[in-house]
This record gives structure tokens, sequence and C-alpha cells, in this order.
């Protein structure tokens, strides 16, 4: 612990990270927002003024309260969505690491599916066909995510199942479950942390795509992704609409990848890249 | 305009290049939204497809500035019931690839757009041929009003039908029926029309390449019967975006733009470089539709009440900048047939009375559904704003257009808005496809008086009598409302200064180019 | 060794067939009828029943259990549309488009290389620019330069793809100049296609000015999509130099006398290219991932935007056979990743 906090960047990660929580938590307090009822056709497109720090969007609303509470929105889908993924595939992969046998290889099977889709052409399919919504986006990142947890906890399980002291609670007549949930899960604890916090900032980049190419969150609401493109079309006259909720994401990404690395320097120091 | 400069030497640095590109003769760019899906043109069922098909191919019939005239046919004559027609074709007129125009050829593509069984229909590859179906009532012992086709002569074709249609003529200029020569088709099979293969009519352009996502061409034919084309060469391109459309325009990177937002009028009539091109009438209409399977708009009273409430000429006047009028029955002001009776005026006291007598004084709550394009988020928006005036909340939601089309088919749309173009100038292609035998799957519309009227205008011989029968259904449906007509928009295209001979086409799509030339700078 | 090798590319069959399967599934399961998005406004409920039926979409998806128990003949469960599609794929068949008709493959033929092109050069950006970074850095460790090299390793991927690639077009394409906004060529430019790669075949012409412009082209769009790659590449460079200098065996080369910088050069960077090779074939997967959205800003003829905009008209054979060719390409891309680290590090035993 005393590591991480010397760690500079990883502190500069986290403080990153703590101002966009607190800023998510006081959103609604300091700034409250309606996004169905937010339009003001008569400010349209006005660039950053003292009244409008990032001035107003194509319907007048302003682009600052909107990037703020799309903070909102990403941050809570990020931790559902790695909250998700993470449960699901300790889970199985646990399930697969103790069990072995044809379970192992069925749901090895299935995660290897899961990874030959590149990236997010796996979300967009799913997406497409459950309904371009902001909650089936929740559910196919999810399910995107699994693999990695699926691999991180297996691998984990496979190295601790013959370690001695695995061997002996088993031999004084622990149940297999128990087994894996007092002994195993405690120490397979590090690479798990580093998988969440490496995911948290990766899912927050493919909410936002996906809010992009408008398989996401939907107008009106003020999500990122679906800020910048609807700002792409206005480029040329505002291009204020597309920076301000783009710099958004590469900050909280940031904050989310440098606290990642610092806890990965700390946790696991082979594994760093 | 900083940008607009930069932009415009970015572009031509690309356009004339660090390659140096072969430019032939002229050449006119081309930018639509879309590339087409298909150039089989009575395959086709969107105007992107429709508008490159147009280069290529010839009709019978064709549409001129306001009357129909000759195509690959010179005249044409019909029995006294209309049930049998004979068409005279022009003679001497080859395809592209050599082979000569006749009634074989002719017989040859009705054949297969009517016959399922037909070698070339290609059904089970997907060729559904909408436009056929649509407008000849489906196919061959199916519906379809063409029983068979006979070559009297090398240049003499009859058409016999099994209804009465008094005008055939105006469904053959619709833009799907070009004809394509025989020997391509059976050479090309099912792959007609895509990307490797391209189409061969008679028109005054040839296809010349597809490279699929980037750009189709097409080269002048210097035999077209017509009059040799000015230009050797047009590429189409896509542009998906309106802005970036405009900007490329603006830029010169292309010559001719599609589908442009009238509210850019202002500032394409500001700029020396481009004009526009503006149309005469729009075929086409706009509204706003209340399905009566979702409550309250199955009371007649709250119908009324929306159409009270909006004020209709305010919207057509604030956002179409002059090329729109106010739509007041769902056939456009330039074509017969309306109905008699007062349109309904803007009156939002009015509105709340009715809404209190239908047992709503507080107003409700409900969903207005709206395309993701073109003017309509703005219009709903402005329209939610009405409604909410007299105590209606109406949430304004979208999706895309594929969940679109099957959520408003099946229902589920208390209300939505839409827009339909002419597939020929006919007041039918209007009424049928909104009151005729749809209506109950557009707007949970039970009126079978008023589809038996419509069903009967197809089939009347003489004008006067068709417009009767439409005048009646339409009178009937004013005091439905099912739904609120809009506005009908006259489409307009955005040229480069110096480019000339370019007219619009009534229909309202892309229009032929084979009068278009580019000065050369 | 080789019974390694040939598990493992036998094992790639069955994750493939799973792709297939699982495609089909999420696709099909669901009851919205694609004829209504394939025949539009204009399509009457008997023109999209009838074309379902045409299209085979009536049949059940996997098996027909009920035409088995109707007759009894095991054919009759395999009448299915997945059995179907299954049988063609085996004869190279993928089947037509249901919005454009057109076959499959002959769209692949196009858009294939379009991407690979693409993501061909963001690999030698991010390839070249991550390992010259890297070398910097290591080169300078714990320096500002070293520091510096490390945020922008990090910021490298917090950025979002699509979001760089506007900034990118904003910057070098609108303000300065520089290059072209979108499309692959100059709109008048043609290139006749040998393999379907702009620059690779006007170079195989002698259409050299061509070639050029169709480079002039790909910076941008393959810049965008090469900086994700950059910054893994540049920390995996770095760390792999920084652990081989640290070797002893290095040391004992300075000492001999030789030049530090030709050592360095030489020496260090031949034994850091496995990893950089690795982390390079497996950037390759986010590539792909990330070729969607910068396709879609560049209007760039690809699969990204190709499969992207099927999924959206529910074209399905173009899913399908797009989403299978990419899945297959990204296997055997890994399994060659796989296969390659196994061979040249003897260091690995299996």
């Amino acid at each position: 612990m005393r590591r991480l906090l010397r760690n500079r960047s990883g502190m500069l990660g986290l403080g990153i990270v703590i101002i966009f929580v607190v800023m998510t938590l006081l959103a609604p307090v300091l700034r409250p927002y309606n996004a169905a009822t937010d339009r003001n056709l008569a400010l349209r497109l006005k660039p950053p003024s003292t009244e409008h720090l990032m001035g107003t969007d194509e319907l007048g609303r302003d682009v600052l309260t909107r990037v703020w509470h799309g903070g909102r929105v990403s941050l809570s889908v990020a931790v559902l969505v790695v909250a998700g993924s993470a449960v699901l595939g300790t889970l199985l992969g646990v399930l697969a690491g103790l069990t072995g046998g044809w379970l192992d290889m069925v749901l090895s099977w299935f995660v290897d599916i899961l990874l030959a889709f590149p990236g997010i052409l796996l979300a967009i399919t799913i997406v497409a066909t459950l309904g371009a919504t902001l909650s089936n986006a929740l559910i196919a990142i999810s399910i995107m995510g699994i693999p990695g947890y699926f691999r991180v906890m297996r691998s984990s399980v496979l190295g601790l199942r013959d370690l001695e002291f695995v061997q002996a609670a088993t031999a004084l007549g622990s149940s297999r479950f128990r087994v894996a949930f007092r002994h195993i899960l405690p120490n397979g604890l590090s690479p798990l942390i580093v998988q969440v916090t490496v995911d948290l900032g990766r899912t927050v980049l493919t909410i936002a795509a996906l809010g992009f190419l408008g398989l996401g969150a939907q107008p009106p609401t003020p999500e990122w992704g679906l800020m910048i493109k609807s700002g792409y079309s206005q480029f040329l006259n505002a291009p204020w609409l597309s920076i301000a909720p783009g710099f958004a994401i590469y900050l909280s990404v940031l904050g989310f990848n440098l606290l990642g690395d610092a806890i990965r320097d700390v946790l696991d120091p082979q594994l760093r890249g | 305009m900083n940008r607009a400069k930069r932009m415009i030497a970015l572009l031509l640095a690309a356009f004339l290049g660090i390659a140096a590109a072969q430019v032939p003769g002229s050449t006119l760019i081309v930018g639509m939204t879309t590339l087409p899906n298909t150039i089989d043109s009575a395959d086709a069922n969107d105007s992107g497809s429709i508008g490159v098909t147009r280069q290529i191919v010839d009709r019978l019939v064709e549409l001129g500035e306001t009357e129909l005239g000759p195509g690959l046919a010179l005249r044409w004559e019909a029995t006294e019931d209309s049930t049998a027609w004979t068409f005279y074709l022009r003679e001497g007129v080859s395809f592209h690839d050599g082979t000569p125009f006749n009634a074989e050829a002719v017989k040859f593509s009705l054949d297969r757009w009517n016959d399922r069984s037909n070698p070339y229909h290609f059904a089970s590859d997907g060729k559904a041929y909408v436009g056929w179906r649509n407008l000849f009532g489906g196919f061959l012992n199916d519906g379809s009003a063409l029983d068979e086709v006979t070559v009297v002569d090398e240049y003499t074709v009859k058409l016999d039908l099994n209804r009465s249609i008094s005008f055939l003529p105006s469904l053959l200029a619709a833009g799907y029926f070009g004809f394509d020569s025989p020997a391509a088709v059976m050479a090309a099979g099912a792959n007609y029309g895509t990307p490797s293969v391209g189409s061969v009519g008679t028109g005054p352009y040839r296809f010349e390449q597809w490279q699929e996502g980037s750009r189709l061409v097409l080269r002048a034919n210097p035999d077209y019967w017509g009059g040799a084309p000015q230009t050797e060469q047009i590429v189409f391109v896509g542009v998906g975006d309106q802005t970036a459309r405009l900007a490329q325009l603006k830029a010169g990177a292309i010559d001719i733009a599609s589908d442009l937002a009238p509210s850019d009028l202002p500032s394409i009539n500001a700029d020396p470089n481009i004009e526009a091109i503006l149309g005469s009438g729009g075929l086409n209409t706009s509204y706003l539709a209340m399905h009566q399977n979702q409550p309250p708009f199955d009371n007649v009273l709250v119908r009324r009440a929306v159409a009270h409430a909006i004020d209709r000429q305010a919207i057509v006047d604030a956002f179409y900048a002059g090329q729109a009028v106010l739509a007041r029955d769902i056939i456009p002001t330039v074509l017969w047939g309306h109905g008699d009776y007062e349109a309904y005026a803007y009156d939002p006291k009015l509105s709340r009375e009715l809404l209190t007598q239908a047992g709503y004084p507080d107003g409700f709550s409900t969903e207005l559904w709206f395309r993701s394009s073109g003017l309509e988020p703005v219009i709903a928006e402005v329209i939610a704003s009405y409604l909410a005036d007299v105590g209606i909340q109406a949430a304004v939601k979208t999706e895309d257009w594929a969940s679109y089309l099957a959520n408003y088919m099946a229902g589920n749309f208390p209300m939505y808005t839409l827009g339909w173009n002419a597939d020929f100038p006919d007041p039918d292609t209007f009424v049928y496809t909104f009151y005729g035998p749809p209506a109950v799957r557009r707007f949970g519309l039970e009126r079978p008086d008023v589809v038996a009227l419509v069903e009967r205008a197809r089939e009347v011989p003489s004008q006067e009598e068709r417009q009767a029968l439409y005048a009646r259904a339409l009178t009937e449906i004013h005091d439905e409302v099912p739904m609120l007509t809009l506005a009908h928009e006259s489409k307009f295209l955005v040229v480069r200064t110096g480019v000339e001979g370019v007219v619009m086409n009534p229909l309202g799509g892309f229009p032929r180019l084979n009068n278009a030339t580019k000065a050369t700078n | 060794m080789n019974t390694y090798i040939l598990r493992r590319v036998l094992g790639t069959i069955p994750v493939l067939l799973g792709v297939t399967f699982l495609v089909f599934a999420v696709n099909r399961i669901i009851p919205s009828n694609p004829a209504v998005a394939i025949l539009g406004d204009k399509g009457t409920v008997e023109a999209q029943e009838q074309l379902a039926e045409e299209l085979g979409l009536n049949k059940p998806v996997f098996l027909d259990l009920q035409g088995y128990r109707a007759t009894g003949e095991l054919k009759a469960l395999f009448d299915s549309q997945y059995v179907a599609y299954m049988r063609d794929l085996l004869t190279g068949d993928l089947g037509r488009s249901f919005m454009t008709r057109a076959p499959v493959v002959d769209s692949l033929r196009v858009r294939f290389p379009a991407t690979m092109e693409l993501a061909f050069f963001a690999i030698i950006i991010g390839a070249g620019l991550g390992v010259l970074l890297g070398v910097v850095a290591a080169l300078n460790r714990s320096t500002w330069v070293d520091t510096t090299m490390l945020f922008i390793a990090v910021s490298g991927v917090s950025f979002p793809v699509f979001w760089t690639a506007i900034i990118l077009i904003y910057v070098f394409s609108v303000n300065l100049g520089w290059f072209p906004p979108a499309g692959r060529l100059a709109v008048t430019s043609t290139i006749e296609p040998i393999t379907g790669m702009h620059v690779l075949d006007a170079l195989l012409r002698g259409q050299f000015n061509l070639a050029l412009s169709a480079l002039h082209h790909l910076v941008l769009p393959a810049f965008a999509l090469g900086t994700n790659a950059m910054a893994l590449i540049m920390r995996m460079t770095r760390s792999s130099m920084l652990e081989v200098l640290q070797r002893d065996y290095m040391r004992t080369a300075k000492s001999k006398g030789l030049m530090p910088r030709v050592v360095v050069l030489k020496h260090a960077l031949r034994n850091a290219l496995l990893p950089i090779v690795t982390v390079a074939g497996l950037s390759f997967g986010a590539l792909l991932s990330g070729a969607i959205l910068i396709e879609a800003i560049f209007n760039w003829p690809g699969i990204g935007s190709w499969v992207y905009n099927a999924i959206t008209q529910r074209d399905y054979p173009i899913i399908q056979g797009g989403i299978l060719f990419v899945a297959g390409v990204f296997v055997v891309l890994n399994l060659l990743v796989d296969l390659s680290y196994v061979l040249i590090d003897p260091r690995i035993r299996y």
C-alpha cells in the first residue's frame, strides 16, 4: 500500500478518478438536469463564452452541463458492466478451473468463441439484435468482458489448486467450493483487481464507441460518445461540440489507466508491460 | 470563412491530385447520400438506385415538365375500356451492347418482372420487384393487372390487362420500369445490376465501372436516340453526411449535390460559386400519423384536437425556406383529385375544447416518434411544443430506420412522422397507399367504404369519374383525421456555377443529366 | 512439437464453427423479419411475407424437429437455415446480400483488401513510431524524456480512437490542408485492382503518382488507427530493451570496448524484437475493431463499414459472411503469433 502511495503517476490517476467520482455524485445536486425537457432553440450553436463555458449545441443545450452529466452515464454504466463481467467471468473461470474435464473444455470453447470476435464487433452484433438502447449496450459490453476475467481466474485456480494448503484443506474434508471461496479466491484476488482496473478504462471507451455508432445511448441522453457523434455533423461551424466530450473521455480513461498501472506495478510486478 | 478556404485548398489538392488524374473530355461528379443498392431498375426501391438507373435505361413513357411524353414508345392507344393497350415503339434504337431494342425486348422485360416463374425473375435470389408489385397489383395470376404481352410486330407490342387501367402510361413512366438488354440480363443472371456486372440499357449514359463503397462511373452514349450527351463522364459518389456534402460542393470536390437541407438555401444563394436548381412542385407529402390502436387516438375528437393544435403554416414557413407548401390533404397541390372542405385551421382554443369534450380536460401523455434524418428531428420538437401548449405531453423519440419501419408497421407508435414520394404522376400512388388496404396497418383505420372507393378509382376509365371518386374518399377521410398532412416539399439540387442543363425531375428523384454541361475552366 | 502445432491448428475449427453458431443464433433467433427493412416503406405485408419465404427465413433456424417427426427421415431434420448456410459455405458460396442482391464474396474481394491495407499501414506507423519512441525512452531511462514517453504511451490507449480521428481531420485536413479528409483516392482516379490494395496495385502497374496519392489518403486514417498499437508497442519496446540492457552479457559486451550506441542498437533491439512482434500481432485484433470506427469517419470502403451498415439494415448474409471472415482472419493471426512464439523462443516448452 505504501508503495502505491509513492507511485506518482498512480496518485495522479487516483486523483483524477476521485475527482470524477465526486463530480458525478454531486452532479444532480449542483446542477440538476432533465435531458428530456432541456432545449432552448434561441441559443443554438453558440461558441464557448462566460455564460456557457463549453458553448451550446444544436438544440441550444449547455454543453458543459451535458458533459458533466454524461460522466454520470459513462461511469455508472462502466461500473455496472465491469461488475457484471467480473462476477460472471470469475464464477465461470473458477468453475472451469476447479471441475476440469468436459465442463472446462466447453466453457473454454465458449470463451474462445467470444475472443474470436475482434473488439466491439461482438458488442455491435448483440446490440443490433436486441435493439439500440443503453441497457442493451450494457449487456453486450458485459459479455464482451467475460473472457478476460474467465482466463485470469481460471489460471489462478489452476495455479493454486495443487498447492499444499489447498490439498490439505480438501483432505480435511472441506467441499471443493468451500475451498474455492475461502482459500483460492482470496489468493486470486490480486490479478482480479488488476483486471478490473484495466477493464474500467477500456469499458468507458467501448461505451463511448457504441454511443458514437448510435448503438448505445439514444438522444436525448447526454452520453459522451453520442455527443461526439451529433457534434460531428456540425464540425466545421461548431467544433467545440465534439472536442469537449472527447476530452472528458480521455481524462477519465487516463485516470483509470494510470491508477490501474500503478496497482498492477504494486501487486504483480511480473505483469509489467 | 478561413476554414472554408482551407477546405477548398485541401479538397482541390486531393481532387486535382498529386496523381495526375485522367479527366477525359469533361466529367461531372455527383454527390448523393449513398451509392445505389442495385442498378437493376425494376428491382430497385430506393431513390439513390433509381437516380442512377435513370441515366442508363429508358422507359416507354417519360414524364416531361408537366405532361407525359414519348420515351421508347412513340405513341400508344387503348381499347374503350382500357383493358388492352398497344404501344408503338421507337425504331432504330440499340442497347449499349449493340443488341437491338424492339418489341421482343419489351416483352422480355415485362415478362421477367411480371411472372414469378420466369427464368430471369430471380425471386429466390432476393429480387422482390417492389415497384412492379405495388403499381401493377402483384404478379402474374396473383394480383397482377397484366395478363399477357404480345409481340404484334417488330415495333409494336400489346399489353392485355385483366382490369381497366386508364392511367397505364402514367404507371409506365415510373422510374422502376426501365428496359434492359435481354442479352445482358441472360448473360449476367441474378448478378444483373450488381457492382461486378452493372446494367445495359438504351439511355444517354452507359455503365462503365462500380467500385462498391467508393464510386460509380458512367460514360456517355454517343448514339443516344435523344442526342449525344454533352458530358463525357459522370461519377457518382456517396457522401452520407449532409453538411459534408454541402462542404464538398462548396470546395469544388463535387459538381452536383442532392438532398441538401432547405435551411441551407440562404447560405447557398449567398455563395457565388454554387447555385440551387429548384423544382416546380413536390410530388411528395410529409405527415404526422396517429394510430387508432393506441388510445386515446381511437377517439376522433382527440385526433381533431391534435389537428387544430398545430400551426402547420408556421412550420412550413419556418423550416423550408420557401420550398414547401402546406399540405391540405394527401395529394400534392399540383395534382388533381382533391376533396372539397376546409383545411384544419390552427386553433388551440378549439383544440382544448375538443379535448375536454373527449374526456381529457387536462390533456394526456403520449409518444411522438420521428425519423432521425432531415428536418424531422427539429419539426418533431416543434410539434411537441405545440401539443404541450394544449396539454398533450408528447415525449419525442427516435430509433434506427429498420426498427422504425418494423414498429410503425406493427402499430406500436401512437404518433409518428413519415413522408411519401410519388412513384408516378397520378393521385393513385398517394390515395391507394394511404387510404386503400394499407390504411389498417398505417393508422388502424377501418373504413371499407373508403377502400372500396379508392379501389374503384383504379379501374374506372375516365379521369372525371376518378376525380369524383377521389374527392369523395378524401372528404370522408377528412372528418376521420387519421393523419395530419404537413407539407409538400419541392426538392432541389445544388450545382457549381458553370454547370448548365440540369433540370429537376417533377417526380422529385434525381434527374437525367443528358443535357448537363460543365464549363471548363 | 509437431503434434502441438497440429493440435492448435485443428483447435481453431471448433472455434470458428462456434462463431457461425453464435452469429446465426444472435441474428435469427429474435423474431424480426429482415424483409421489412429490405423492402422499406414501400413494402406491403404480402411482399414482406413472400420475400421472407424466398430467402428461406421461415425455415427453422438450427434443426427442423417438426419436419423430422412428420416424415421420420433424418434428412428432414437438417432442413434448416443453418444447415443450408453451412452447406453453401463449404462450396465457397456466402450467399447474396439481402439489400443489394450482390454476392457476398464479390463484396469481400473489394472490402477486405481496403481494410487490410489500412490495418497494415496502421501497424507500420504504430510499430515504427512505437519502437522509435520506446528506444528513446529506454535509453533515457528515468529522465523527463522517459516520463514524457510513458505519458504518451498511456495517453495513446486512453484516447477514444474515433475522437483522435476527428481531431486529426480538423487539424491536419481542414485547418492545415495537408491531407485529404476522406476516401482512398481522389474521386476521378482509378486503379485497376489486382490485389485490391491501392498502393500495391499502383506500384505493380508502375503508376507511381497514383501510389503516392493512395498513400496520401492513407496517412490520417492509418495514424489514427495506429495510435493505440503505437502506445502498446512503445511500452513493450521500452521494457524489453531495459530488460535486455541489464543482462550480464550486455555488460560484458560493453566492457569489451564496443561503442555503446552500436551495442544498443544491434544487440538489444534484436533480442527485444520477439515480444514486440507478439504485441504487434495481438494488436491486430484491436485494429480490426477500431477499423469500424475509422472507416465510418473517413468514408473508407472496408469491411468495418460494410458489416456495420449491414448490421443496422439486418442484412444477414453480409453480417454472417463478414463476421465469419474477420473472425477467421483474427483466429489465424493469433494462431500464427502463438506458433511463431513457440518456434522462435526455444525456452518455451510444450
